[in-house]
């Protein structure tokens, strides 16, 4: 899978360009929109990243270049402003999700991960899932660790179906509290911490190895991993 | 509340003017037909001493021609051919004697006895009232040359019945006056406040809705009212553009300093994700750099929200909100954090109660106020959320059984960055501002009653669904 990242801000291309490539993707990046029109003409990319200031050609007149062009691929774009009309914006010309900085790669890793998965729309739903011992059936919603059942209430259910869905990755505080509640703004009692210490207390506890990690700064992952906490 | 008293304010006005206009009206047309009364008297009282004058010339003219016995002879003959209206005549001789009395028979109630004993300087005027009723008789006497007085009386119940129609007209005019004067000044006052009316309806939708784009419709007959108007829009286009240049100077001032922190945490991120292993204190480093930009972008936006409610540029997408539904929501935010901490959190609020709101906001504030509940109350205790209607406003509370605000503070809650205790250093000290300014963008307001060692009572006052 090949990503174009459009970005002028060297720091910021740098550190999508490198989480992406780590997540096994192809990245190409562009300094500014001109140059974005260019390479996504001539590498025909899965999806871009879009910064919507940009010198030469900003985000919103290169995402409706590439859309005149008829390149139909997922565009996930980034700003730095929050207001709802540049989001609207940015949504009307042909971009398909919005994302404001600051940002943890978590999330930015998520949304693109979700718009290639719907672009593509070819993988079924699973029924089962799987980490390690844990077994999760998302249709009985019955949870069982080496065989044993476990207990769960629904918003645990949830928060663990959520993990495990990315095991392995790291899902930030702000993705689990969107997901989880719906909430988009800062609750300042920090509720995610809360639920994954219960959840925690639930699938790790009696059993070993221990499968739910908090990553500091950047959120939490569940897997199996040899150095972990 | 406001609206009412605007409504009430607005009506006083009108019924000032329309009292006043009445009350002019009406005295002005009382006063002029108080005058014209008054000269219509004079000038029938005039007209019937002239006729009595006329007929004493005629007597006195007869008499000094022909004495007693032609005067006799005269009035005898008015008499019998009935040709003139009949009046009083008596001729008193020089010892007070009566030597001729001549009195039709109707006016035989008037105690002619006064008249005795008197001797006129001139032509005498003298009233005679009626022994039974309350009519008069007008009487105007002159010595004649040999010094005997001839008097001629004339009843005035004529004029006075005349002169009684008059008033009894003047009196249905003044009703008629009082009626036409009342209902002519509240339909000029009415006409004349309209444009008002309108004026204030259009300011009131601003106020209301935020929408700074309206305007005032002008006329164009270039009056007082409409040059009103036309200022007014002058005055709104401004305020327009001074709260577009606000949003856009808060925009910047956020965007500028969004892509800094953006920076500055995608450093520390990529170098914590690149540095497993390392070195823990530096790995510890960055992850504390990284919580810092979280927390300081929490400030910006909080600050940028409480900034955006208070100048009115905060966009709120209202909708009907059914109050129980957010109140459900925050529940299930801070259930496990207020078992986790011992605190029973629950809600009282009555179903049903539909207010008119941004929903996204509305969460936001009772998710401050339960948090904040939640930071002041220690196990054991109760954090409740209740929600009532009263009138055509919601009262949400949220209530707690926690240490309380004393009175000093209470005032102060609201401001920015106060923080009633400082131990607790993971409050911003921005949440209760951030939702007196949400909700007063609202047009509600938030109230709190707080009681050291007993608790506090955050209420929130929203406008009711219509």
């Amino acid at each position: 899978m090949r990503i174009l990242v459009v970005e002028d801000d060297p720091t910021l291309a740098e550190f999508v360009a490198k989480g992406l490539q780590e997540a096994g993707y192809v990245v190409d990046i562009a300094e500014d929109g001109r140059r974005g029109l260019d390479l996504a003409a001539a590498n025909r990319p899965d999806l871009a990243v879009v910064d919507v200031m940009l010198p030469a050609l900003d985000g919103l007149g290169l995402i409706e270049a590439l859309r005149h062009r008829g390149l139909r691929f997922p565009v996930l774009i980034l700003s730095a402003k929050r207001s709802i009309d540049d989001r609207v914006k940015g949504l009307e010309v042909g971009g398909d999700d919005y994302l404001t900085k600051p940002f943890a790669f978590a999330e930015l890793l998520a949304r693109v991960q979700a718009l290639l998965r719907r672009s593509s729309s070819a993988s079924s739903e699973p029924t089962r899932l799987q980490v390690a011992d844990l077994e999760i059936d998302l249709l009985a919603r019955r949870v069982t660790r080496g065989g044993q059942p476990i207990d769960l209430r629904p918003r645990e259910f949830a928060l663990l179906e959520y993990l495990a869905r990315q095991a392995g990755r790291v899902v930030s505080k702000t993705m689990i509290q969107s997901r989880i509640w719906n909430y988009s703004f800062d609750p300042r009692t920090n509720v995610v911490d809360v639920l994954v210490h219960r959840l925690r207390e639930r699938i790790d506890h009696d059993f070993s190895p221990k499968l739910l990690h908090t990553r500091r700064g950047m959120g939490y992952v569940l897997g199996v991993e040899p150095g972990g906490d | 509340m406001i609206e009412h008293w605007r409504q009430r304010m607005s009506r006083a006005v009108g019924l000032r003017v329309a009292v006043w206009y009445a009350g002019v009206f009406i005295i002005t047309s009382a006063a002029i037909g108080l005058i014209a009364y008054q000269l219509l008297a004079i000038s029938l009282v005039r007209r019937d001493h002239d006729l009595l004058l006329v007929r004493l010339a005629e007597y006195a003219g007869t008499y000094e021609r022909g004495g007693l016995p032609a005067v006799t002879q005269a009035i005898n003959a008015e008499r019998a051919s009935g040709s003139r209206d009949s009046v009083m005549v008596r001729l008193v001789g020089g010892g007070a004697e009566v030597q001729f009395f001549s009195l039709p028979p109707a006016w035989r109630t008037y105690d002619i006895a006064r008249l005795d004993g008197r001797r006129p300087y001139g032509d005498d005027w003298e009233q005679v009232q009626s022994t039974v009723d309350t009519t008069t008789l007008e009487v105007v006497s002159r010595s004649l040359w040999d010094g005997t007085i001839l008097q001629v009386g004339r009843t005035t119940i004529e004029r006075d019945q005349f002169l009684a129609q008059v008033r009894d007209l003047l009196g249905i005019m003044i009703v008629c006056v009082v009626v036409a004067g009342l209902a002519g000044g509240i339909a000029l006052t009415r006409s004349a406040l309209q444009p008002l009316r309108e004026l204030r309806d259009t300011v009131r939708d601003i106020t209301e809705t935020g929408r700074l784009d309206a305007r005032v419709a002008a006329d164009g007959d270039g009056d007082l009212v409409d040059e009103l108007g036309v200022v007014f829009n002058a005055m709104l286009t401004r305020i327009e553009t001074l709260v577009g240049g606000m949003r856009d100077a808060l925009d910047n001032v956020a965007h500028d300093l969004r892509t800094p922190i953006a920076r500055l945490r995608a450093r520390a991120e990529g170098a914590l994700a690149s540095a497993r292993g390392d070195d823990p204190a530096a790995r510890d480093a960055l992850a504390a750099c990284v919580e810092e930009a979280d927390r300081v972008m929490a400030l910006l936006t909080t600050m940028m929200d409480i900034s955006e409610a208070e100048t009115g540029t905060m966009r709120l997408s209202l909708s009907a909100v059914p109050v129980d539904e957010i109140v459900h929501d925050t529940i299930d935010l801070y259930e496990d954090t207020a078992d986790e901490r011992g605190i029973a959190l629950s809600s009282t609020a009555a179903p049903d109660l539909v207010v008119r709101g941004d929903r996204q906001r509305l969460r936001q504030v009772l998710a401050n106020l339960v948090d904040n509940a939640l930071k002041f109350t220690d196990a054991g205790g109760r954090v409740t959320i209740g929600a009532e209607a009263r009138g055509d406003e919601v009262v949400i509370a949220v209530e707690d059984t926690g240490r309380g605000i004393p009175p000093t503070d209470l005032p102060r809650i609201w401001d920015r960055l106060y923080r009633g205790d400082a131990s607790h250093a993971q409050g911003l000290g921005l949440g209760l501002s951030l939702v007196r300014a949400i909700v007063t963008a609202h047009g509600g307001r938030a109230e709190v009653e707080s009681e050291v060692g007993k608790g506090t009572r955050v209420m929130v006052t929203l406008p009711k669904s219509a």
